[in-house]
Formats: structure tokens, C-alpha cells, sequence
């Protein structure tokens, strides 16, 4: 397992979707997620994404670990965050299934985002 | 049922436009994210999990056909074509753009419905019985009452900016439906000796982390100085109550710091103060509130309706009835619950197609009215027995006739971290297990009334602290545990629940119920619900019942 891998999520301020920072902006599918190595990237990325107060709402890191080679958010709540709810698995970016969808499906375990709870912290 | 007058319609569309204009000024980059969240949560927009979810109010549950239609318009246009009824008697579209908010709001003005009171610091939506005008033993009709408290609290300028949100519940049935004193302030209506009306006013109740059931502070307050002595409270709870801990801001932290009897004593102190007949209700008002309700064009129906009767033959309608159906205070009619608590589905969901059949049979059967309780089902107060069976058949066709008001399937539970950003664990896929494990109706009847409530987190929107049965999602090392607690009750023999032992993982909290069930079951006396053998036997043979095979726990 790799130390410290991050990806940067918000919510789409007019819509309200899961975003993610994507290799080349934003998108709304975790599989496009840029996987942030180096911690100062990732906390480079995130003063960025504050910036971007015309399209983004709560920007913040979350943690991520590769599973047989997947980038796996840690907490299941980001895993939920990223599939949508688990009990409509036809809505949200779930229902495009794929490998890292059931991959994200069924990891378990792992602590709570600890990216959440700095965005608590700064409220 | 309340209409709209031209002042009410102004009040809604002055506030709409307002919205609108700092919605465009969030956009534009004018507000920013941290002055425009306030905003936003004052018109019930929240940001939550994967999405903004919109609350709706449904002031003190009542609805009518044309509101129901635009619910549904709204889940069909705006959402994913469902919604979410709350355990505060509120709407939840779990779906909505922000940009698209603006013209949610303008579309359910049109049906005088709103998002007012549904976040914020402020009094919250009344909550009431949804029996109301239908209940036979009720004292008056408790929409009259919450009415008046709907217009009193609306924008009070002085009560827009408390300590933290503040909930009334208004009832006026021996049978608590509205959790009177699990609110911040219950009102329960009654009649004293001389006849007069009056409320029993209950102070204190609430949920959350720290479980409190309220404390009667006057047992006979004259109907009339209603809103001077809530005045009264709020005013004394906006100088005491708690700003600097948001875990310590409600009113129960206060009145449980000082005694319910000081507390009692600062609220007549500022009373005395007060200029009564300025700060309650003209009767001449009350008069015009009370003429709008009532107006039920009820038929003179024999008590007994053979088509009723007769219809019991088919098993299916027997058990609906049996279950689903209580007396009315007309003679010839009965009160229609509607579970929204099919086995396996999600408690409090409705469909938009299911939405307009209920608008549909209410406006045929019904007189139109439909309520919604804070337990997550919908009622039709006003059908003829004799139409019950048609009733029944157009629920059956819309996935709405569960026979199940009251049994163990009939849950409570918050929308859980599958929706929402507090949630320390999921409270749905939890609720649709044990759903699953009684899914067999004999069962349920048999095993009677067993009301189980499930929270995902210590905010306890699941209500589980007054669960006959509670569950409550913990976070336990990153992983999903559920604690359950026995004992509690909502109704009026309110009580807080007792946690039962370690908490569970998931997988294992169906199998417990059922294993406490059983354990009911083996030891009930006659006529003796759950509730009631817990409270004859106490924990021992529910804890042996689910710990025994532990270590596993």
C-alpha cells in the first residue's frame, strides 16, 4: 500500500454533484480522479479548488489506497460518496459499473474521511 | 383545511424573489460559499451527501390532493421521480440543483407550499396529529392551534436567530401521535374541570446526543394566552439557552441545567412582564383560523357499512382493515393509513406516480385531504367504510396497501449515510432487512405492536431513543455498527430507550431483532406488548436472548 494517496472531491456549486479532479479539471466520475502522490500537489490542488468559488462548493482531500491496483477511497464514506447511494444502484455514478465501481463496491473497512473532518474543523 | 390569504401568498412570493436574487448572486460570485450557506439553509436547501436536497414543509402534516400533485410534479421535473417523507412531517427531494431552486420554490408557491421553517434557528414546522378533525376522542382540533402558531412564529423577527432550532408539537388526543414530548415544546390540549380549554405545556423534550422526554411546567394554560406564554418561553431560552456549544444549545440542556420548576419560574417571570393582549391572538383571528378547518362536507352514514363487511371475505382487505383502519369520529367512515414501509423498500419513500394516485383516491374518496405523520406514513382521515374497499384496491395497484401500520415492518428511519453528510453509517439497507426477516404478515400480527426506530448517527432523526426497539449506526474503527436500545417510547407514556450491550456489525442486526422477538414471544403475557414485557422483565432475558452465543459481538 501506498502512503498517502489523495484525491480532491467538492460538490458542483450549480448542481450539487460529486466532483472530482480529473487529470485535466473536473468530472463528475471518480474514475477519472487524479491520484495526487505528493502531498503538496494534493494541498496545492485543494487552495485552487477554494479558489474556484464560481463552480465549486466544500472542496477537500479524501484518501485513497490502491487495492489490487485501484485507487479505493479509505472511508466507506467516500466510497458511498463516489458510487451514490447504495440502495439505488442505478443512480449516481455507480450505475455505470465497471471494475473500479465493484472495486469501490466491495472494499471495506477503513477509517472515516479524514478529509471531512478538516472541513468541519475550518466551519 | 387553511387557505392562503393575500398576506400569506405575499410573505411566500416576497421570500421566493429574494431567494432567487441571492441564488443569482451566489452564481455570479457576489455571496460567497460562506455567506451565502446561511441563506440557503433558511430556505431549506441543504448540501448534503451526493447532492443539495430540498426539505418542503408540510405544516403541522397536512396536505391536500393539489398539493400531493405538486409534490409529484416536483419529484417528476426536478428530481429522480420520488421523495422522501421525514419524521418531522416534512418532504425531502433528495435530488435538486441549486439553479433550479428558484423555480422549484415559485411552482410550490402555487400550491401554497414552501420551504419556510424547515432549517435554521428558527421554529420549526408545527408538528400535529394526523388524525386531526378525525380522531373521535380529540378535545378540538389541533390544527387550529398549530395554525396559530404557523402565522405567530413565521419570520418572528425576535425568535428568527436562537440558540439553535426549536420544535413544537401540538396534540389534542389522550393517544399521542406526534411525539409531544420528545419536542422542545409539547402542547397537549385539554379540556379542565370547568370545561375550559386549555394546554398542558410540556418543556424540554429531544433527541439527539443527549435524550431528554420534556417536563410539564403548567398543567392548565387557558387556550387563549397561547402565544403570550410561548412568548414567554422563547424569550426566556434566547437569553439563557447556550451559544457557545452547538452540542448544548437546545432548550432541554437549559431546563434540565435549572429544574424544570426554575425554569418554570423565569417563564411566568417574564410573562407577568408582558403585555398580554398585545402578544395574544385576537379571538377575532382564532375565529378565522378555526372557520377553515372543519368544513368537511361529512354524508349521514349508518355506522355499520355492509359493503364494508362484506368485503372482510377477501382476506387481503380484512387485514388491511384490521390493521390499516381506525374509527372515525363520524359515525360510517373509518381513517386510512398508508404505509409507506412496503417489505424491502425505503421507509418514508414515495413514488411520483404513487404520489398522484394518493392525490387521486383522496380527491375521490377522501374529501381530498391526505396527512402525513411523523412516523412516515400517510393517512387518508376522511373515507367512508363503504368506500374502503375501492380505497384499498387503488392502494393495492400503486405497491401502497402494506398491512403493516404499527407492526414490527412499520419503521422510522433517517435517511442515513446513503443521503446524507452527518450520517456515521447507513440506516436504510438496515430497515430493509429486518423488513425482509418479517416479511410474512401472520408473523407480524402476531408478534403485535413493536416499534422499531433507526438513526444514523447521534442526531437521532431516526427518532431510535424512543423506539420500542432503537437502533443507532455507529462508527466503530471505520466500520458501520449498530447499538440497539430497548424501552423507549414517543407516545404518551414516553420514555428514553436503554442500550441493550456492545454494538453489532451490520450483518447481525436483523438477526438480532428477530432474536429478540422471539425472546417476547416466549415470555408475553396476555395482551402485554413488546413495550410492556420489557418494562414487566426488565433487560435480562432480551440481553441472554442476543448476547448469548456472543464473543462474536
Amino acid at each position: 500500500m501506498t502512503a498517502s494517496l489523495k484525491v480532491l472531491t467538492a460538490n458542483d456549486l450549480a448542481g450539487g454533484q460529486v466532483v472530482f479532479r480529473s487529470g485535466t479539471g473536473w468530472s463528475d466520475r471518480y474514475a477519472d480522479a487524479w491520484i495526487f502522490e505528493d502531498a503538496a500537489a494534493a494541498d496545492a490542488a485543494l487552495d485552487a479548488a477554494r479558489a474556484a468559488t464560481l463552480t465549486l462548493a466544500d472542496p477537500y482531500l479524501i484518501d485513497v489506497a490502491a487495492v489490487d491496483g485501484l485507487p479505493v477511497p479509505t472511508s466507506y464514506r467516500e466510497r458511498i460518496r463516489a458510487l451514490g447511494p447504495t440502495i439505488h444502484p442505478d443512480m449516481g455514478p455507480q450505475a455505470e459499473g465497471g471494475a473500479l465501481v465493484r472495486a469501490l463496491q466491495q472494499a471495506q473497512g477503513a477509517a472515516r474521511s479524514s478529509g471531512r473532518l478538516g472541513l468541519i474543523r475550518r466551519k | 383545511m387553511f387557505q392562503y390569504d393575500a398576506i400569506d401568498r405575499a410573505m411566500v412570493a416576497d421570500r421566493n424573489a429574494e431567494f432567487r436574487d441571492q441564488v443569482g448572486r451566489r452564481l455570479t460570485g457576489e455571496l460567497t460559499e460562506d455567506q451565502f450557506k446561511p441563506l440557503r439553509l433558511m430556505n431549506g436547501l441543504y448540501l448534503q451527501l451526493h447532492s443539495y436536497m430540498l426539505r418542503v414543509a408540510i405544516p403541522y402534516g397536512a396536505l391536500t390532493s393539489a398539493k400531493m400533485r405538486a409534490l409529484a410534479h416536483v419529484a417528476r421535473r426536478w428530481d429522480k421521480g420520488y421523495g422522501h417523507f421525514t419524521t418531522r412531517q416534512n418532504i425531502q427531494f433528495h435530488w435538486i440543483r441549486l439553479s433550479d431552486t428558484p423555480d422549484v420554490l415559485d411552482y410550490l408557491a402555487t400550491a401554497e407550499l414552501h420551504a419556510i421553517q424547515t432549517s435554521g434557528n428558527c421554529i420549526r414546522n408545527t408538528t400535529s396529529d394526523p388524525f386531526a378533525g378525525a380522531a373521535a376522542e380529540e378535545v378540538d382540533d389541533p390544527r387550529v392551534w398549530s395554525e396559530v402558531i404557523r402565522q405567530w412564529s413565521t419570520f418572528h423577527p425576535e425568535f428568527t436567530y436562537l440558540p439553535r432550532k426549536f420544535k413544537i408539537a401540538v396534540t389534542a388526543s389522550p393517544q399521542d401521535r406526534t411525539a409531544a414530548r420528545a419536542h422542545d415544546i409539547g402542547l397537549v390540549v385539554r379540556r379542565n374541570r370547568e370545561g375550559r380549554l386549555g394546554f398542558e405545556v410540556i418543556v424540554g423534550g429531544g433527541m439527539g446526543r443527549t435524550p431528554y422526554i420534556g417536563a410539564t411546567i403548567r398543567e392548565h394554560l387557558p387556550a387563549e394566552h397561547l402565544l403570550s406564554y410561548l412568548t414567554a418561553i422563547l424569550r426566556v431560552y434566547n437569553r439563557f439557552g447556550r451559544r457557545d456549544n452547538l452540542y448544548k444549545a437546545r432548550i432541554k440542556i437549559l431546563v434540565a441545567s435549572l429544574g424544570a420548576a426554575e425554569f418554570g419560574r423565569l417563564v411566568d417571570e417574564a410573562w407577568d412582564g408582558m403585555d398580554r393582549p398585545r402578544a395574544d391572538l385576537p379571538d377575532v383571528e382564532l375565529a378565522r383560523i378555526r372557520a377553515s378547518f372543519g368544513l368537511v362536507d361529512f354524508r349521514t352514514l349508518p355506522p355499520r357499512s355492509e359493503r364494508f363487511e362484506a368485503a372482510r371475505a377477501d382476506k387481503a382487505f380484512a387485514r388491511f382493515a384490521r390493521n390499516n383502519i381506525v374509527p372515525h369520529k363520524i359515525p360510517g367512515y373509518g381513517i386510512v393509513q398508508v404505509s409507506l414501509k412496503g417489505i424491502g423498500e425505503v421507509p418514508g419513500d414515495c413514488s411520483a406516480d404513487q404520489m398522484d394516485a394518493l392525490a387521486d383516491l383522496a380527491e375521490r374518496y377522501g374529501h381530498g385531504e391526505i396527512r402525513v405523520t411523523h412516523e412516515q406514513n400517510l393517512v387518508l382521515p376522511h373515507v367512508a367504510l363503504d368506500d374502503a374497499p375501492a380505497v384499498h384496491e387503488g392502494l393495492a395497484a400503486m405497491g401502497l396497501a402494506t398491512p403493516n401500520i404499527n407492526l414490527v415492518s412499520d419503521m422510522i428511519a433517517c435517511p442515513g449515510l446513503d443521503y446524507c453528510a452527518l450520517a456515521n453509517a447507513r440506516a436504510i439497507p438496515i430497515a430493509q432487512a429486518i423488513s425482509e426477516t418479517f416479511a410474512d404478515p401472520d408473523r407480524a400480527e402476531a408478534v403485535g405492536e413493536l416499534k422499531i426506530k433507526i438513526s444514523g448517527c447521534i442526531n437521532a432523526c431516526g427518532h431510535h431513543h424512543v423506539g420500542h426497539i432503537g437502533i443507532l449506526g455507529v462508527d466503530k474503527k471505520g466500520e458501520e455498527f449498530y447499538q440497539l436500545t430497548l424501552g423507549g417510547s414517543g407516545a404518551e407514556d414516553a420514555a428514553i430507550g436503554h442500550v441493550l450491550g456492545p454494538a453489532l456489525a451490520a450483518d447481525r442486526v436483523a438477526d438480532a431483532i428477530d432474536k429478540l422477538v422471539d425472546a417476547y414471544l416466549a415470555i408475553r403475557q396476555p395482551q402485554e406488548r413488546f413495550l410492556d414485557t420489557y418494562r414487566r422483565t426488565g433487560v435480562g432475558p432480551f440481553k441472554a436472548a442476543v448476547y448469548q452465543d456472543a464473543h462474536q459481538a
